[in-house]
């Protein structure tokens, strides 16, 4: 796996290798990469900008562009696997998360791929949110916090106050600025950022008008172009490791938009039982393997309340390595609910990978919460308010 | 009473918007109001018709919103049979691929009657894609003229396709319309799903009179009462314990001094340690059974 290619098993300097190497073997382990082991691998574990091994098993990490999702994840998105996003039915909050993934590729210096088929990628590289700088990170939040601040919120907890300043859900912003940045949502990203970035776009409607009518074949036409589009990217770049030049390693990072949409050529959303129902597999089956052979991250947004077929929905989901659904409250009959109302929808983690692992990293927290500030995405644990229509079984009385 | 909601599917303007219909609440009124409307603007209307023939489409309009009509005929001979040149070149496919190619200047409505028809003949991801591109046919290849306003409106008939393709295609659709009502009255509901904001949700009555205009309405008189609420159950109604407090109770409660409540310095300086803070500080608080003597006991010692 590509994921371990850099840091191959030698060059694990965490945990119980270090302890077991040292005279008088300690059994207090350290957690994170040696400095000093560095030079051993030669270039193997060459720190990649943007990265950073997980505590866990030492799977290299790159930040998805929300650390509260980063924290959900298990530290962050495994280099070499696909993150699913479920997108909400009125496509409102999935483009989101697409776009803080993009933007935090180019704060980071990542090489990006955008592929959609509804809009060009220039113009949603346009729309990427600018990123917060860590010195006025504090104030964002605390203009941001006040706001809305409830007259509820405001009670002092008389009994637990020691818990008062403790924040609900996510860290506050790092420190470093290595992994994991913070974004304003109101503000475009500077165009000098992107400018300096650099980027391909895969803009389906045109690729498809300078081709010739295609014969049907094992795959969508558009999905076929994408994967040929993909993988001449990874071995031109290098990313696979295969030009020997590249003295830089980087990480590609590969977004694609409405996966399935009708606007790939795919079918799915339209009929239940058709004879192409399993283009879409397919094609994350290939788009699999090209990543797990190259330092690359994917996401793709997918919109699974327009799938007919159950079965592909679940197939899908295998496939992939992490999939997050998004549900909305908008049109739903969850907006009028009171236990809702601060939020605006539900986040799903529905899977987590297990890589190199024999067990996964799933929180034990499943009740979580986002809501679109005015300037942030955030996600929180949904605090059961008190529930005026408890109903409670009957109760005899004892006599 | 109540009847079935009917979807009138339209879809609007670039972005397209739908209008579903069903049996009882027909939407091609209401699409034949939408391009009087765009006509009297000063757009150009292009209409393909597939259902109705070109003579009863026309029926009702004014002259001079006939002429800003261009119809292409997809009705009367849509297999191109009688050969005899009329028809349109290339069927529904060829028609469409033609209104995407179209580079006239100006602002320019299609209207789509309907997508049903166009649905049964051409597959799904093909409609949605051309549709995709009919609305999104602001380039110019050498841009040089500026970005032109294309409204697409597409009447479906909800009830003849099942939930994906009218999903799919809603999906698309900038706004949505769906076409209810009560009795003698119809409403409309509108999604409308701005780019990059909140789609919002409304319903608006209206009626259209014989010229095809449009004529909004308030909220009708006789509306359907709004369910009662339900009532609430009380748990703590029924119990073999009492759970109330009295206000002497209350008031005692909260004057209770509890064993780790301290004063609010103590509080804050446990919160917010301070930078010099290194070491622990000590804080007392005397209990009320503190005894404070403040000689020192050592004092009699005879050192």
């Amino acid at each position: 796996m590509a994921a371990t290619a850099p840091c191959g098993s030698g060059a694990e300097e965490t945990g119980s290798e270090a302890a077991a190497g040292k005279p008088g073997g300690t059994s207090f382990q350290r957690k994170g990469p040696r400095a000093g082991g560095l030079d051993r691998g030669g270039s193997r574990l060459v720190s990649i900008a943007g990265t950073r091994p997980s505590v866990r098993n030492g799977q290299l990490l790159v930040s998805t562009g929300l650390p509260a999702l980063d924290q959900l994840l298990g530290g962050g998105l495994a280099v070499g696997t696909v993150l699913l996003i479920e997108e909400d039915k009125y496509d409102i909050y999935s483009p989101l998360l697409f776009k803080y993934f993009l933007a935090e590729g180019i704060i980071s210096g990542h090489t990006l791929l955008v592929a959609s088929a509804k809009e060009d990628p220039a113009d949603i590289l346009q729309e990427l949110p600018a990123p917060l700088l860590d010195n006025h990170c504090k104030k964002e939040f605390d203009e941001d916090s006040c706001n809305d601040k409830t007259p509820e919120s405001n009670i002092e907890m008389k009994i637990a106050w020691r818990y008062q300043l403790l924040p609900k859900m996510q860290a506050g912003p790092v420190s470093s600025s290595r992994f994991g940045h913070y974004y304003d949502v109101s503000k475009r990203i500077p165009q000098e950022l992107i400018e300096a970035s650099k980027w391909y776009g895969f803009f389906l409607p045109e690729k498809l008008s300078s081709s010739l009518p295609a014969e049907p074949c094992y795959l969508t036409h558009g999905y076929l172009k994408l994967l040929q589009f993909i993988q001449s990217i990874i071995y031109e770049d290098g990313f696979d490791g295969t030009n020997p030049q590249k003295k830089q390693k980087n990480i590609l990072r590969i977004g694609i938009q409405n996966l399935g949409s009708p606007l790939w050529g795919d079918d799915i959303c339209c009929t239940e039982n058709c004879d192409n129902n399993h283009n879409l597999t397919k094609f994350l089956y290939v788009l699999r393997g090209l990543l797990r052979n190259s330092l690359s991250a994917c996401i793709i947004t997918v919109p699974s309340h327009l799938i007919q077929n159950k079965a592909v929905i679940a197939r899908v989901a295998n496939l992939s390595d992490t999939v997050v659904g998004l549900e909305s409250f908008m049109g739903s009959e969850k907006e009028t609910n009171p236990l809702y109302k601060d939020y605006h929808g539900l986040i799903h983690i529905r899977k987590i990978p297990r890589l190199n692992n024999l067990t996964g990293d799933i929180s034990d927290v499943k009740d979580l919460a986002f809501k679109l500030k005015r300037k942030l995405f955030t996600i929180e644990l949904e605090l059961k308010k008190e529930r005026k229509d408890f109903i409670m079984p009957s109760v005899t009385p004892s006599e | 009473k109540r009847r079935p909601s009917p979807s009138a599917f339209s879809r609007a303007v670039c972005p397209p918007v739908a209008l579903p219909d069903s049996v009882q609440w027909e939407g091609r009124s209401l699409l034949k109001a939408l391009i009087k409307n765009a006509a009297l603007r000063g757009d150009q209307v292009h209409v393909l018709g597939c259902e109705v023939s070109e003579e009863e489409f026309r029926e009702g309009f004014e002259p001079d919103v006939n002429s800003r009509l261009v119809y292409h005929d997809l009705f009367k001979d849509p297999l191109n049979w009688s050969k005899t040149g009329e028809a349109l070149p290339g069927g529904p496919l060829g028609a469409l691929r033609a209104l995407c190619g179209r580079t006239q200047p100006g602002p320019v409505t299609i209207a789509l009657d309907s997508l049903s028809w166009l649905l049964f003949h051409l597959p799904c991801t093909t409609l949605c894609q051309l549709l995709h591109a009919l609305s999104h046919q602001n380039a110019c290849p050498d841009g040089s003229s500026p970005v032109e306003r294309v409204h697409v409106l597409g009447l479906i008939h909800e009830e003849l396709h099942g939930p994906g393709p009218v999903g799919a295609l809603s999906s698309l659709a900038q706004a949505e319309v769906t076409l209810s009502g009560m009795l003698d009255q119809t409403s409309a509901h509108i999604v409308n799903r701005r780019l990059r904001q909140r789609p919002t949700q409304q319903t608006q009555w209206f009626s259209i009179l014989p010229d095809f205009s449009l004529h909004l309405h308030r909220v009708p008189a006789r509306e359907p009462r709004p369910c009662p609420p339900t009532t609430q159950v009380d748990p703590t109604a029924h119990l073999t314990f009492n759970l109330h407090l009295s206000k002497k109770e209350k008031e005692a409660k909260d004057s209770l001094t509890l064993p780790f409540q301290f004063s609010s310095e103590k509080q804050q300086a446990l919160l917010r340690p301070g930078p010099g803070q290194s070491t622990s500080q000590i804080f007392y608080e005397p209990d009320a059974y503190d005894d404070l003597d403040q000689e020192d006991p050592d004092d009699d010692l005879d050192i």
